[in-house]
């Protein structure tokens, strides 16, 4: 059953390949393929970043964060600016941005925590869906903010631009495989904080059910904003790795959204490692309908969503959710 | 039908419902006898609420057959189990918080008459349960025994012919329990038939004709209030075998 | 429900209807089309009022239909030389056939699933219209025929209005409304209770999409000029939304205050401060989320100066 939903997912973009005539049947395709299999599989890392902080927010407080791609979208934006910002004083050097980390990360969790205070506590355990029009609005808000600092033009941060040769015919860009391991190296480190530390559990606790952990002394409200701090820190650090790959302007925000939507519904809600084992997968897809499907690059954002509505309508609970009647 | 000419309103036949290796209901047997009250009574998780479920096709069964007036109702939705003539009450209440007391009674459909006429009935319902002047109310803003005389007289705006109560007694004073029960048999004595699931035991003990009991999923009992109490089976499912309780004091 | 209410209330409409008809005559090109824009936005609030505000299937991708409508008179325009007219009844059908084979699978989602799938549907909507260039015209948009057309838009969009409220409070007066009403508060009570809520919801979604493809439709022949870009703008959604629940989301005459209200102040705020303008926006929509979720008419009822229920 559950290899059979994989199977016609994924069995979608060869489909239309062959019938487009995007498929040869020869070596140097396939090796083609295999790149670009992998280096979806290294961008899929990179995107589980997005979708590990949404499922916390979704899993602890049950609200979903419509905003959340605008911070995938912030983190690259302070990013460049940290980058930037030698040159910006006269100095002819650039910041490394997975240093910046060290700065961006925080300044994010700050961001999260504060919205969360103002904005989101107030209402988590009411109506649905007004935290969901705030956060939609808080969205609307952040792109044009940026786009009204920044600009819209498309930026790009520069970083080991060549590659890593693995095969006679197989290339993998330094920067995706940096990224991967950077992405990697993250995840794992919040997954044993939550596994772990006293706070992770305080968390975990909290999102099995949030009144048993209050009657035990947590303060799940200040759980809330750690969780949306930290899922805010989790956005940025995705859009710092994103930032050194691909283009960036204030309206992939968006998409990014639906991105991170698209693996916490594959991956199940509240999930954690289903997450992060559905955004490689989501990676996979979207490289896959971008190289076989006739104008698969515009068509990459319908693949992602394309798949939430399949997954909703197919097998509600995703890959490892629990089962929903 | 054999089933109708006996008297019998709902015939259900071997139902199962498993939820993912939970087997909830596993076999139930019940021969509701019309124009009577009866009872569904059994320990937690003995698969009471998810039968009333399966019957009123809030979730659908795996397999068995409900007989209703010649006809098999197993699996049909809730809405078309309600075309049948089937109403419900829920055991939390589920009234419309946002619309008044006369919208909530209102918004029930299948009227089949003029809104003229449902204005009428909706306002003579209101009185059979002494909810007339709260008419104009949030139902949010009704005390948790208001709302059950809600609940109760929204399941009557069809004038059903048989009607499933789900713990009417749970959370109501004592009062306006005795006036609910009241109400119930004055609906009887119309000629309704009435399945009431329960687990306070003097409401089933002296209002019910027949009683079934459930545990883990099937029926272990059946008959007469007097009869159950001193089934031994029963008891059993209740309180546990003697041996085993004196073992662990 | 009373009679006298609804012959007062119809009342109202017939003097506004007088008004607006002699206006177009009385004043400048820029009224007639500020009016008309406003006229629009009442479609688009009450219209998206059918489907969330009843229902309370928030729609994020309504903007969707208006998308779809305008595409569908101005291609036939433009390209097949039809006369604009008859082009609203085709944007009409294809606003009704878009919300049937979407909605049969949307609409079993539940609450946010249902708002970012439609939100998701209408990006989509926007990337076919960039990408199937042989019909759409792709990124550059399409460009119809200059034709003198503010007088016969402004009535268009005017009778549409009429019909959009008529429909609006119909709905909110009839049993479908209250069962629509009904399935928000409490889909599984509302079905125990009797309701088909498939086909309930899927006839609101039908209704709320048609009304804004004509719109979509009507736009196209006055601007005279779309493109994927601000046709299927997440704005105009963000907008409707904000109308209906500034105005008060589930009651008639909500929507209408909210869209002329919202309207007016738009307009002077985005002649004020260009960029800021969206940003505006997204803060407004926090601020009504967060403290106003039953807008102006919600606000009045709070205050007791209007009476309790879901009608107005």
């Amino acid at each position: 059953m559950l290899g059979g939903f994989l199977a016609a997912i994924y069995a979608l973009p060869f489909a239309v390949g062959m019938m487009s005539g995007n498929v040869y049947y020869d070596l140097q395709w396939l090796n083609d393929l295999v790149t670009v299999m992998m280096s979806g599989m290294m961008q899929g890392g990179v995107y589980a970043m997005f979708a590990v902080g949404l499922t916390l927010i979704f899993g602890v407080m049950r609200v979903i964060n419509v905003a959340h791609g605008e911070f995938v979208v912030l983190g690259a934006y302070l990013t460049y600016a940290a980058f930037n910002t030698p040159a910006f004083l006269g100095i002819s050097a650039y910041v490394d941005p997975l240093v910046s980390m060290v700065l961006t990360l925080p300044i994010a969790f700050v961001i999260g925590y504060t919205v969360q205070k103002v904005l989101l506590n107030a209402v988590v355990g009411g109506p649905e869906l007004t935290p969901l029009l705030i956060t939609f609005g808080l969205g609307i808000s952040m792109i044009n903010i940026i786009e009204w600092i920044f600009s819209t033009d498309y930026h790009t941060i520069p970083y080991y631009p060549d590659s890593f040769q693995i095969t006679e015919s197989i290339a993998l860009g330094k920067n995706k495989v940096i990224s991967f391991m950077m992405a990697l190296f993250i995840t794992a480190s919040v997954f044993l904080f939550l596994k772990y530390h006293r706070l992770g559990k305080a968390i975990r606790a909290t999102s099995q059910n949030a009144e048993v952990a209050m009657v035990c002394g947590i303060n799940i409200y200040r759980v809330y904003l750690i969780t949306f701090g930290l899922a805010s820190a989790l956005a940025c650090a995705g859009g710092t790795l994103v930032s050194i790959q691909f283009g960036f302007n204030p309206e992939t925000g968006l998409t990014y959204t639906v991105i991170a939507f698209a693996i916490i519904v594959l991956g199940g809600r509240g999930h954690y490692v289903g997450a992060f084992i559905a955004a490689l997968m989501l990676g996979i897809l979207e490289n896959l309908v971008s190289f076989l499907v006739p104008n698969g690059t515009a068509m990459v954002e319908m693949a992602s969503y394309g798949t939430m509505i399949f997954v909703l309508l197919i097998r509600p609970r995703g890959l490892m959710g629990p089962k929903i009647d | 039908m054999e089933a109708a000419a006996n008297g019998i309103a709902l015939d259900v036949q071997d139902l199962h419902k498993d939820f993912g290796g939970i087997k909830a209901v596993n076999g139930c047997h019940l021969q509701v006898p019309k124009g009577k009250i009866s009872g569904l009574i059994g320990p937690n998780g003995s698969g009471k609420t998810t039968t009333f479920n399966l019957l009123t096709g809030v979730i659908p069964p795996d397999s068995g057959k409900v007989i209703y007036n010649g006809e098999d109702i197993a699996g049909l939705k809730s809405y078309q189990v309600f075309q049948k003539g089937i109403t419900r009450t829920f055991q939390i209440t589920r009234i419309y918080r946002e619309m008044t007391v006369f919208e909530n009674m209102l918004s029930v459909a299948y009227l089949k008459i003029p809104m003229q006429q449902a204005r009428q009935r909706a306002d003579e319902l209101m009185e059979f349960v002494t909810l007339t002047r709260l008419r104009d109310e949030y139902g949010g803003n009704l005390s948790y025994g208001q709302q059950k005389l809600l609940e109760f007289a929204r399941a009557l705006m069809t004038d059903p012919d048989m009607i499933l109560l789900d713990e009417p007694a749970a959370g109501v004073n004592r009062t306006l329990l005795a006036s609910l029960l009241e109400r119930i048999h004055e609906l009887q004595e119309q000629g309704k038939t009435i399945l009431i699931v329960e687990h306070d035991m003097n409401v089933i003990m002296n209002h019910c004709e027949k009683i079934f009991v459930m545990d883990y999923g099937v029926n272990i009992a059946e008959g007469l209030p007097a009869d159950i109490q001193s089934n031994e089976q029963v008891v059993e499912a209740y309180f546990g075998r003697r041996k085993t309780s004196h073992a662990e004091a | 429900m009373e009679s006298r209410e609804t012959t007062r209330n119809l009342s109202y409409l017939g003097v506004l209807c007088v008004v607006l008809l002699i206006v177009p005559d009385q004043v400048n090109v820029y009224y007639r089309s500020f009016i008309m824009f406003t006229m629009m936005y009442v479609v688009l609030a009450l219209s998206w009022n059918i489907i969330s505000g009843y229902t309370g299937y928030l729609s994020f991708g309504h903007v969707l239909f208006y998308g779809v409508g305008s595409y569908a008179s101005a291609i036939l325009v433009a390209d097949y030389g039809w006369n604009w007219i008859p082009t609203l009844l085709v944007a009409a059908a294809v606003g009704i056939g878009v919300a049937i084979v979407l909605g049969y699978p949307v609409l079993r989602l539940k609450g946010p699933y249902f708002a970012i799938a439609t939100l998701g549907a209408a990006e989509s909507f926007r990337i076919l219209a960039t990408v199937w260039d042989d019909v759409t015209h792709g990124g550059e948009g399409i460009s119809l025929p200059n034709v003198e057309n503010s007088f016969s838009t402004y009535y268009a969009m005017m009778i549409l209005m009429i019909v959009t409220i008529l429909v609006s409070y119909w709905i909110a007066h009839s049993r479908f409304g209250v069962r629509l009403n009904a399935i928000r508060e409490d889909e599984v009570a509302a079905a125990a209770n009797g309701i088909n809520t498939t086909l309930y919801k899927m006839i609101a979604f039908v209704l709320s999409a048609v009304f804004c493809s004509m719109a979509g439709a009507i736009q196209a022949n006055k601007t005279l000029y779309i493109d994927p870009d601000t046709e299927f703008f997440i704005l105009v959604t963000i907008t409707m939304k904000l109308m209906a629940m500034l105005g008060g989301k589930g009651t008639v005459i909500g929507p209408i205050l909210g869209a002329v209200v919202l309207y007016s102040i738009q307009e002077v705020v985005w002649v004020a401060v260009p960029q800021a303008h969206l940003i505006a926006f997204g803060v407004f929509l926090i601020l009504v989320a967060r403290f106003m979720p039953r807008g102006i008419v919600g606000f009045f009822v709070d205050r007791g100066w209007a009476r309790k229920g879901m009608v107005h």
